[in-house]
């Protein structure tokens, strides 16, 4: 950016360009200035006062911390200033507000300068060499950002892609705007000194600029102030929710229940609809619209005010407020692309769970399937409510060794490698790689679920139970690392888990294939150059950022291949969030959306790393793979097939 | 209105049982306790009709919780208050010997009930329709005789059906067998057993949990154990485990065999 | 004049009003009155039977009883006992009991016992021994000991009354004894005529009703016959729905049968459908995916059938048939139909 500037500067500079001011202004025009700019400022203070009000005098955020701070100042440079989000996601538009944004960067001095202009107390004059200069580079700028501002124009009001809504005609008065103040800016290079045409542009730029000023609050222009604050202080983590305090916490019951950070984030949304876009509910047809509903908090907050008594869910979806329904905060599958995706420091999934926490919490969210959930890991400990007999039976099968203390590693079932039969293969095929790498395991006698569902669905008092349950567990059978094959109980374990106890260190199988990939290939037998899709699950990419760990494992064993969105961009598959336990989906199956594109890929074999998404895309190959489907294998499979037939150890520890 | 429920609490379904070295009950060391889930469908069925009777300009319900046994069922007895009982009654009886649960029969056990019962004077008394862990299904009925009410069993459903001669009455869909059911109408103090699956459970809330922690709990001595009636020889485990077994032969072989087993140890033909 | 074992007879559940057309025996009580048989024939004592119900209507029940080894059959006549109240029985069988002071009642464990039994064997100061599923004979002098079931099945335990001078009061779970081991002979028909008022009754029962089933309701069935994909193509379902009707059972199936539009939704069994807990699950060319799994595991027998060997399915079943479904199902509907 600065290189650019720079040399722009130099161009302008040596084409001679300068900025023609008006003649000196009289006494008059000074007042009448002076009263323009109290007005511009008076009634964006009148406009904003609500806002502010609205975001500070919201619940403080007990669980705010600043540091590291680090991290934070790396984010605002790398998503505020160099707008990496903002281009990576959307190319030419992202490059076009980019443009935008750096401009209005250089002009901030410029502005300033044009205000003192008309005090007669300027201080960019053209005489001194950084006056020109800048002049000039302001005016490249100006050129860039006209440009930009009138192809973006275009893309809004002629292309019109349907993520950004309907066609709001504040975004048009915005453009016109900025595009005015540009071009006002650079006629006035071209105009004759003290000339009137000078004064008449002057006059233009500045009334411009103060028409500018009340317009930003109360529209998602206020992004421009807000969003860069909004980066900065936005959770550190990802999916990131707060610790239920007292006896009057439950989560997002009503107005009050609503923090400064969620405030502050509704306001800063600037419509761009990337969480739309990107969101599984949305795209098949659910009643869940992220952008809708950060932009319901916003409605809410302007409606009602901070710290409102008035619950923030409908049971149903109508109204002004339809957005925050019942039906569409539990139709998100926490798969996190909007949180990922969004620009502007946007956090969806602490605002969706955070909805169903209240409703749960307080019991207001009646479904059957959901209830039946609940009862099954309140009762059974485990999501499909399946008898602890049938996971006894399974391990003396296959003869898992048990957990003693002596071994290295705890290998973690969880629900659906102790009792899907295809989770169950999964997790044999991966205690015979861990086998054959001479790593020693063991299985706990007992388990019960991590939580996860109950934690994504928002009951607090289930999920306190079983992580505490789940604590006590791993410390009275002395364990020190876990692997597992489900990237849901990685993540609830490891982050969810911390509100109650630290657990021990937990690694998915993914990363630990990864970590031995130098010795992996010498134990296996038999070439393979067969094409693999990899399908990111959201729990392993997004949750944890672990794209490149599975990717070398399916690169040992077969070629990979890559689907049209992946890694950070990957689709879900439909189950995460508690989903898999809710029942059918009204209109179209996330699933099957993602198994058409892992296919589109042509790869021979869809390589998974989480067994649920396994799971779904086994049942959506049934319906959508046609007559020959690609072949469904878990990344700990694809590994364990070229290792010589060797049936798994018996349970005797290791030497 | 008052409304009285009758819960107890059973090992979990999950739960490993042992013997106790007598061979005479369940060793109780190691068990993990729940409520009765039949229980658990009156309690819901409680706090709907609370809630109808409300609706109903009947007034303010007050749904009172009642368990027999030692220390532990207060979890239980928690467990319903969380879910929207008002308050709880605990008969406490020792944890073992003489007096334990384990030593009383279940008139006793009904006796001790009953009289819990009358000093809270309800109009009605709800409970499961049997436990999870004996199955004898008689308490209710055994306690409505004991309390001189009158009632119905496999409750389905409760309609509050006005003021007749004897004051306000009752209605109840009660459920007959191979589908069909039948309404019954009776005066009220009643006592019904509520049949399972007719409501849908709900689910404990962390609201209700720390609700729950207001509300009264009271506990009541238990009146000395009376001589049993009937006594428990020897309780084991039924020596066929679960195992699947594997028929073969020719397809109307093993179509003769099936028919044998549905006859005679399935029990549908 | 008194046996010592009375075996309390029930009639067709359901139609309590229609005890006199056409009337038959509950199941169970045939069963029952092989238990109370076999065990007076055990202790050497005589067994008598008694009918509940309005008098015209029990008499030809009572004549028909008449035809089986017992010292006497009771006819419990009264106008009151016209439809069944807890109170009306409870009443006279107290009587009964008392006129006829038998060692051992011996009822059918149904849902009609369960309701008034109890209160009866309160009113004696007695409890009912109930579900019982065998009787065994043990001790110097020989005495009855009774089996019943706990924690659902996972445990036995082994009962025995011992109060002396008292009554022993058990009923029998269905299907423990065999109706077909019933002795046939000669006994005689005496009326007994309790006392009862009107005002004894407390309770006011409508006619039984049994509603059309409107909505496919898979979770109160009893038996169901679940279909999966090993069916292969929508004509064959046929197959199935014979069986199932033979059975008379509902009709169930996994997802991949209801996703292809084969079966309304509403028979899809599994994670993402019903939940069912019936007493027997007989699958049919289901492979035993995890979805489908969680909807039927409450299923007290599953009996499966499937050409693969290694489907996950013979892992929860009861009893398994590896083999060809075209030609297994079929034969069993033929078997059942006899």
């Amino acid at each position: 950016m600065s290189a650019v500037g720079m040399l722009a500067g130099i161009v302008g500079a040596s084409l001679n360009l300068w900025l023609a001011e008006p003649a000196k202004f009289g006494l008059g025009e000074r007042v009448l200035l002076a009263a323009l700019m109290l007005g511009a400022a008076g009634l964006f203070a009148w406009r904003g006062a609500p806002i502010a009000h609205a975001i500070w005098g919201s619940k403080k955020d007990a669980d705010l911390r600043l540091r590291p701070l680090g991290r934070r100042l790396w984010k605002f440079f790398w998503e505020v200033l160099c707008q990496a989000k903002v281009i990576r996601q959307r190319r030419l538009p992202g490059l076009a507000h980019a443009l935008v944004y750096w401009g209005f960067l250089a002009f901030a001095l410029v502005t300033l300068n044009h205000l003192a202009e008309g005090f007669g107390c300027d201080f960019l004059s053209y005489a001194g060499a950084f006056g020109a200069f800048y002049q000039a580079f302001a005016g490249v700028w100006a050129l860039l950002v006209a440009l930009a501002i009138a192809g973006l124009f275009a893309r809004r009001f002629l292309v019109r892609p349907k993520w950004l809504g309907e066609v709001s005609p504040e975004s048009g008065v915005i453009a016109a705007l900025i595009f005015a103040l540009m071009a006002t800016y650079l006629g006035m290079l071209v105009v004759k000194q003290h000339s009137p045409a000078a004064e008449y542009l002057w006059w233009a730029h500045t009334l411009v600029l103060l028409a500018f000023l009340p317009i930003i609050p109360g529209t998602k222009h206020l992004h421009l102030l807000l969003s860069p604050l909004t980066v900065f202080l936005k959770r550190p983590e990802f999916s990131q929710l707060p610790k239920l305090e007292g006896d009057e916490e439950f989560g997002l019951v009503t107005g009050k229940d609503l923090t400064r950070i969620i405030a502050l984030q509704a306001y800063s949304c600037v419509e761009c609809g990337r969480c739309t876009e990107h969101c599984p509910a949305a795209a098949t047809g659910k009643v869940l619209n992220p952008k809708e509903v950060v932009l319901g908090v916003k409605a809410f907050l302007n409606s009602h005010g901070a710290g409102s008594e008035a619950p923030l869910l409908q049971d149903e979806p109508v109204g002004a407020q339809r957005a925050l329904s019942m039906q569409a905060a539990f139709a998100c599958t926490t798969c996190g692309s909007c949180e990922y995706q969004c620009p502007v420091g946007v956090q969806h999934l602490p605002v969706l769970i955070g909805l169903r926490r209240g409703a749960v919490n307080t019991g207001a969210w009646e479904d059957r399937y959901g209830t039946k959930l609940f009862l099954s890991l309140e009762k059974q400990g485990n999501s499909l409510g399946m008898s602890a007999a049938e996971r006894d039976k399974f391990i003396a099968r296959q003869r898992l060794p048990l957990f003693d203390g002596s071994q290295e590693y705890c290998l973690w079932l969880g629900c659906m490698g102790s009792y899907d039969p295809k989770g169950r293969e999964i997790v044999t095929d991966f205690a015979r790689v861990m086998q054959a790498l001479g790593s020693s395991f063991g299985v706990l006698k007992k388990e019960s679920c991590t939580g996860d569902p109950a934690r994504r669905l928002g009951n607090d008092l289930l999920f306190g139970e079983l992580a505490e349950q789940g604590l006590k567990n791993f410390a009275q059978a002395g364990v020190k690392k876990i692997v597992t094959v489900c990237p849901h109980c990685v993540r609830t374990i490891a982050s969810d888990w911390r509100e109650y106890g630290v657990a021990p260190e937990i690694e998915h199988h993914s990363e630990f294939m990864a970590r031995h990939a130098h010795r992996l290939p010498g134990l296996m037998v038999g070439e393979s150059s067969e094409s693999v899709v990899f399908h990111d699950p959201c729990y392993l990419g997004r949750y944890r950022e672990v794209y490149d760990q599975p990717r070398a494992v399916v690169a040992m064993a077969g070629e990979l291949v890559e689907a049209e969105r992946h890694r950070e961009r990957s689709f879900c598959c439909g189950a995460g969030g508690g989903l898999a336990c809710l029942g059918e989906e009204a209109g179209e199956r996330v699933s099957h959306g993602r198994a058409r594109e892992l296919m589109e890929s042509g790869a021979k074999t869809i390589g998974t790393a989480c067994p649920f998404c396994n799971s779904m895309f086994r049942d959506a190959l049934g319906q959508v793979g046609g007559a020959a489907p690609p072949q469904l294998l878990d990344i700990a499979q694809l590994v364990a097939r070229r290792l010589p037939v060797q049936p798994l150890d018996s349970g005797e520890p290791r030497g | 209105m008052k409304i009285v429920v009758a819960v107890k609490q059973v090992p979990e379904r999950e739960a490993v049982l042992r013997v106790t070295p007598d061979g005479r009950s369940i060793d109780e060391s190691e068990v993990a306790w729940t409520m009765n889930e039949p229980d658990a469908y009156a309690l819901e069925e409680a706090l709907q009709l609370k809630q109808r009777a409300a609706d109903a300009g009947l007034g303010e319900a007050e749904v009172v919780v009642l368990s027999v046994g030692p220390e532990r069922v207060q979890s239980t007895l928690r467990e319903a208050l969380a879910k929207g009982a008002d308050r709880a009654l605990h008969v406490v009886t020792p944890a073992g010997g003489e007096g334990s649960l384990a030593e009383r029969g279940s008139l006793d056990v009904a006796r001790l009930l009953a009289e819990a019962v009358k000093g809270e004077q309800p109009e009605l008394v709800l409970t499961g329709l049997q436990s999870d862990d004996l199955g004898a299904g008689q308490t209710g009925v055994v306690m409505a005789e004991l309390l001189g009410v009158p009632h119905a069993t496999l409750v389905l459903q409760v309609e509050f059906a006005g003021q007749g001669g004897d004051g306000r009455r009752i209605k109840v869909r009660r459920e007959l067998e191979d589908g069909w059911t039948q309404f019954v109408e009776m005066p009220l103090p009643a006592l019904l057993t509520i049949q399972s699956g007719g409501n849908r459970l709900r689910y404990a809330t962390l609201m209700g949990i720390k609700r729950a922690r207001q509300k009264e709990m009271r506990e009541l001595s238990a009146a000395a154990p009376s001589q049993r009636v009937d006594q428990v020889v020897k309780v084991f485990p039924p020596l066929r485990v679960k195992q699947t077994e594997m028929l073969t032969g020719a397809a109307e072989e093993i179509a003769a065999k099936l028919v044998e087993r549905l006859r005679f140890d399935v029990k549908v033909l | 004049m008194s046996a010592d074992v009375l075996v309390v007879m029930e009639t067709k559940g359901v139609g309590e009003r229609r005890t006199g057309g056409g009337a038959a025996w509950h199941r169970v009580s045939m069963e029952a009155l092989a238990a109370g048989q076999t065990l007076a024939a055990e202790l050497g004592v005589a067994c008598s039977a008694a009918v509940l119900g309005e008098s015209a209507a029990i008499a030809p029940l009572a004549a028909e009883l008449a035809a089986h080894r017992l010292e006497t059959v009771w006819a419990v006549g009264d106008d009151l006992l016209a439809v069944y109240t807890a109170d009306g029985w409870t009443a006279a069988l107290e009587q009964l009991i008392a006129q006829a002071a038998p060692k051992f009642v011996v009822f059918p464990h149904t849902y009609q016992v369960r309701d008034y039994a109890p209160a009866l064997a309160t009113r004696l100061g007695e409890v009912l021994i109930g579900d019982v599923t065998a009787v065994q004979m043990a001790g110097e002098p020989r005495e009855p000991l009774f089996v019943r079931q706990w924690m659902q099945g996972k445990l036995n335990a082994i009962y025995r009354h011992c109060k002396p001078g008292g009554f022993c009061l058990l009923s029998v779970q269905a299907g423990s004894f065999r109706a077909d081991a019933v002795q046939v002979g000669q006994s005689q028909v005496q009326e007994f005529a309790p006392k009862l008022a009107a005002e004894m009754i407390r309770t006011a029962p409508s006619e039984p009703i049994r509603e059309a089933a409107q909505t496919v309701d898979l979770s109160a069935a009893e038996v169901i016959v679940g279909v999966g994909r090993g069916i292969g193509e929508q004509e064959n379902l046929k197959l199935v729905e014979d069986l199932a009707q033979a059975l008379g059972a509902e009709l169930a199936a996994s997802r991949p049968i209801c996703d292809a539009g084969w079966l309304p939704l509403e028979r899809q069994v599994g994670s993402s459908g019903q939940t069912v807990a019936p007493k027997l699950y007989l699958a049919v060319g289901i492979s035993g995916a995890i979805q489908h799994l969680v909807g039927m595991k409450g299923a007290k027998t599953v009996i499966a059938i499937n050409k693969d060997a290694d489907a996950p399915i013979f892992e929860v079943a009861d009893i398994g048939v590896v083999g060809d479904l075209f030609e297994m199902v079929p034969a069993l509907t033929r078997a059942i139909r006899g």
